[in-house]
């Protein structure tokens, strides 16, 4: 939705604080129209004035978060939009819709602009078929560098199956070793590594044993969840699918990501008591998450499956037993439905009201210990302050968010910044710590689990003596949900590892038009390169694991 | 007390010709081989299962015997029906030979070393300086292995093997030196004897003069120093599983895999000898036999460095290299120079 003529929709833009007619101006003869998302209003731009555009909203209009580039294929164009919002207040956003003809598929690069472009725009080359200019390494980045054609692109054969034979991958150090640079030394960490947590290939240039170049190569996991859920209806057959993107298990709050796009596309409103159950399963969630990430980042730290990992993981699987009572599930839960959740706490509420408060009552022991024997230790300090550091503006560069952001003192959380869900209801604190290190990095999951520890307790004491016959655990929501054509709305939450966001738009069928997972760990992972230029081989591994990023959700 | 070959050749009436010696001696050496390996069986399969499962939480294996011991028979013929995979470009015989190095030099330490009830199969008079000869040579078949194993993982994991043993080994020998001031021999038995010596009587109860006890910090010092040796947490960097893989015997499978293992293990058990010997009087104890008593302190070693692999992070090389070099080596040059000003004033 492009055109002019669409611009003069009269629906309100629930977008306060943002004045679109000033930015219009500001912008200049760049814009060609103006669109209205449900988030946001958008200003279609020329594809040849895409940097002056961004960079002025950067740096006169402070939007200076690129959430998320979406692209797609519409019959007569290709369209790219910029999804910008502030670190500041991220209820101020704006969009910058960039159309390209079909024929002539070529814009202008974000990548001078905002660092993180350089992944979002590979991989919209890489699925969609767009070509950036002034890109500076524009190949790509999910499939295979020999893939055939663009399989989200309309012209693309989805029947023809594709085989990648090992000869092409034969020797992966081929094109990176060169002979005349005796100094260093190319090492393929992953994709079998034991410290990659997943399947990731580091492509890593050392020099001795320090790292002079890393470039993460991901898409090992790539199972076409974007396009899965474009196949799928919006009421029943999309929300399975967010369980498999963060499975640390941050299940709960994928499903949430989802389901408030699609709430907002549609117009649905959730009734509080569903929003309590929502927010309390998010928390158990997120700790789930966080104790993963800990019992993890130990390992990477202490190189074995030692004490450390194993307690976490004993710490987690209690908060595994809740939700399994809870969704019936350990890890897949498929517990939310558009409109609340699929059932009420379980019978009898006493009893699982009881295994929560237990789990709660132990938990400031268990993470005193963790103090005790993790971030009080000498040992695990001198490898931890000050390696891998990543200062406030390059992480801003870098679009990230969560807890690697509020370890670099970037004060920026969704549930409180833009708040859904109950959470504005709650008292509850925004950790963030200054250093930007390893250090800090684990320190914040640490925190953050104390303060989700608080809010879990409170949503308990609402769940607790919530009337009975309020109970309303599902708004009534249409069997067919059909939002109408060309409205688009990007949503995010904020989950374990980041802001976890989904753009939609509708094309008026039961099935989105086009449906793109902004996915955290994708950006944070970004950044590992300017973490650990410069440092040695361990401090790498204990970067990557410090954050904490689940494959599946980078490659989704 | 005779050694333990002379008392095999009175035993069975062979004494006297070259030749008979040298059965006598094969004899002992298969003894202490025997005993020390069995040591390497309990230990590896079973005994660090269970230590770690019981530090995290776990049961471990149980299903074979009694608390799971049968296990290691099974893991025994598992680990030696696999097949011997060997990488392209290898570079033989050093890559065949490392393991045999890494294995057995630990396990030619052991013959020095008084176990108690006459088991000493040779007494020379630099058994100290034999002892850590050979303990070090366990180096070489480290970088061997992993720079013939034509893979860059194996390679920075010998590079990181040699740096680590040379910030360790010094230090390592000094403070093993601040005993030899104190006893003025290098020979095992004479620093055994010297410790069986009273120090002090507390209550009736007569404390011998270990130089763990006549000097604790020389003790804590080769403690620590013994961790780095036999490359166990927070030292574990040549083989560092989270960063490269298993360090110099990550391309080794089968019963070259095996052989390192075993090596490792009877380092572990080596190091904890050398401790026994010189700061925990060696065999000596009340009431159990020595060989028991020695035993008990071997495995004390082994439990301590089990304790260290499960509790504590692992450092960085370079940060190992500057705690070496800056701190160990200063400490233990502290530790000597004090020590014979002591034993110099005292005498």
């Amino acid at each position: 939705m492009s055109t002019q003529k669409e611009s003069t929709d009269t629906e309100a833009v629930e977008t306060a604080g943002v004045d679109y007619d000033r930015l219009e101006q500001l912008l200049g003869d760049a814009v060609i129209g103006r669109e209205s998302h449900v988030n946001a209003e958008g200003f279609v731009v020329r594809a040849d004035a895409v940097q002056d555009a961004l960079g002025t909203l950067k740096e006169e209009a402070g939007f200076d978060h690129l959430s998320l580039l979406s692209a797609q294929e519409y019959d007569d164009r290709f369209e790219s939009i910029y999804h910008l919002k502030k670190y500041d207040d991220p209820t101020q956003e704006v969009s910058v819709v960039v159309p390209t003809s079909r024929d002539h598929p070529v814009s202008e690069s974000a990548e001078p602009v905002f660092r993180t472009a350089d992944w979002h725009e590979r991989e919209a080359y890489d699925l969609v078929g767009i070509d950036y200019e002034d890109h500076p390494n524009l190949k790509r980045i999910l499939l295979p560098e020999t893939w055939q054609g663009h399989p989200l692109s309309k012209d693309y054969n989805q029947e023809k199956p594709q085989v990648v034979t090992l000869e092409e991958h034969k020797n992966p150090i081929q094109d990176h070793q060169n002979p005349d640079d005796t100094d260093t030394m190319f090492l393929n960490i992953g994709p079998h590594h034991p410290a990659t947590h997943g399947v990731l290939h580091v492509e890593t240039v050392l020099d001795g044993e320090q790292v002079a170049d890393v470039n993460p190569d991901i898409g090992y996991l790539h199972r076409c969840e974007e396009q899965m859920a474009q196949n799928g209806t919006y009421r029943y057959q999309i929300m399975p699918y967010p369980d498999r993107w963060d499975y640390g298990p941050g299940g709960l709050i994928n499903e949430w990501a989802y389901a408030r796009a699609a709430e907002d596309l549609a117009d649905i409103e959730v009734p509080e008591y569903a929003q309590v159950i929502r927010t309390m399963g998010a928390e158990l969630s997120r700790v789930a998450c966080h104790m993963l990430a800990v019992g993890t980042f130990a390992l990477d730290i202490y190189g074995d499956f030692t004490a450390l990992f194993m307690y976490a993981m004993r710490d987690r699987e209690k908060v595994q037993n809740i939700l399994e009572d809870l969704t019936g599930q350990r890890m897949m839960f498929n517990y939310l439905r558009l409109g609340g959740v699929v059932w009420d706490i379980p019978e009898p509420r006493e009893e699982f009201f009881e295994k929560i408060r237990d789990f709660l009552d132990d938990l400031p022991e268990a993470l005193d210990e963790y103090h005790d024997m993790i971030t009080s230790n000498e040992i695990f300090q001198t490898r931890c302050i000050d390696t891998g550091i990543l200062d406030a503006d390059t992480a801003k560069e870098y679009g990230v968010t969560g807890p690697v952001a509020r370890g670099s003192g970037i004060d920026y959380d969704l549930r409180r910044d833009d708040p859904y869900g109950y959470y504005d209801e709650l008292d509850w604190d925004v950790v963030t710590e200054d250093g930007g290190d390893n250090y800090a990095r684990f320190l914040v999951r640490m925190r953050e689990v104390e303060q989700s520890a608080r809010i879990i307790e409170q949503c308990v004491d609402l769940l607790e003596e919530w009337p009975d016959d309020e109970r309303e655990i599902q708004a009534n929501v249409p069997r067919t949900v059909k939002p109408e054509a060309d409205k688009e709305v990007y949503r995010a939450v904020e989950g374990a590892k980041g802001e976890l966001g989904i753009y939609i738009r509708s094309d008026g069928t039961d099935k989105p038009g086009r449906f793109k997972i902004r996915s955290p760990c994708f950006n944070n992972l970004s950044a590992l390169k300017e973490m650990s230029r410069g440092e040695m081989i361990p401090d790498l591994v204990a970067t990557l694991g410090s954050l904490d990023v689940i494959l599946g959700e980078v490659d989704r | 007390m005779a050694l333990l070959p002379e008392a095999i050749g009175d035993l069975l009436g062979i004494g006297g010709t070259a030749a008979t010696d040298f059965v006598a001696a094969l004899l002992g050496a298969a003894l202490v081989g025997t005993l020390m390996l069995t040591n390497t069986a309990l230990a590896g399969p079973w005994a660090k299962r269970k230590i770690t499962a019981s530090f995290t939480d776990r049961i471990a294996i149980d299903r074979i015997g009694p608390a799971g011991i049968g296990q290691i028979i099974p893991d025994a013929l598992r680990l030696m029906s696999k097949e011997l995979i060997v990488p392209d470009g290898v570079d033989r015989p050093a890559w065949d030979l490392a393991p045999f190095i890494v294995a057995g030099s630990a396990l030619m330490g052991f013959a020095v070393i008084p176990m108690g009830n006459g088991i000493h199969l040779a007494d020379p008079e630099t058994g100290l300086a034999y002892v850590f000869a050979m303990a070090s040579v366990a180096s070489i078949g480290l970088v061997m292995g992993g720079y013939a194993s034509n893979n860059k993982y194996s390679f920075l994991g010998g590079l990181r093997a040699v740096a680590q043993n040379l910030a360790y080994e010094i230090p390592l020998v000094l403070t093993a030196a601040s005993v030899v001031i104190f006893t003025g021999t290098l020979q095992m038995s004479e620093i055994v004897a010297v410790q069986s010596e009273t120090l002090a009587t507390v209550g009736g109860v007569a404390i011998p003069q270990w130089f763990a006890f006549v000097n604790p910090f020389a003790f804590a010092l080769f403690m620590i120093a013994n961790l780095a040796e036999v490359g166990r947490n927070p030292f574990d960097i040549p083989e560092a599983p989270t960063e490269i893989v298993a360090g110099y015997q990550t391309e080794y499978s089968s019963v070259y895999f095996v052989l390192f293992y075993l090596g490792e293990f009877i380092h572990i058990f080596l190091g904890g000898a050398i401790i026994a010997t010189l700061f925990l009087g060696g065999p000596a104890g009340p009431v159990l036999p020595g060989i028991v008593w020695f035993m008990i302190k071997i495995w004390g070693v082994f439990m301590f460095t089990q304790w260290a692999r499960s509790a504590l992070p692992r450092l960085r090389i370079d940060q190992l290299i500057e705690i070496g070099w800056k701190g160990m080596l200063v400490l233990s040059f502290v530790n000597l120079l004090l020590t014979a000003v002591i034993v110099g004033v005292v005498q």
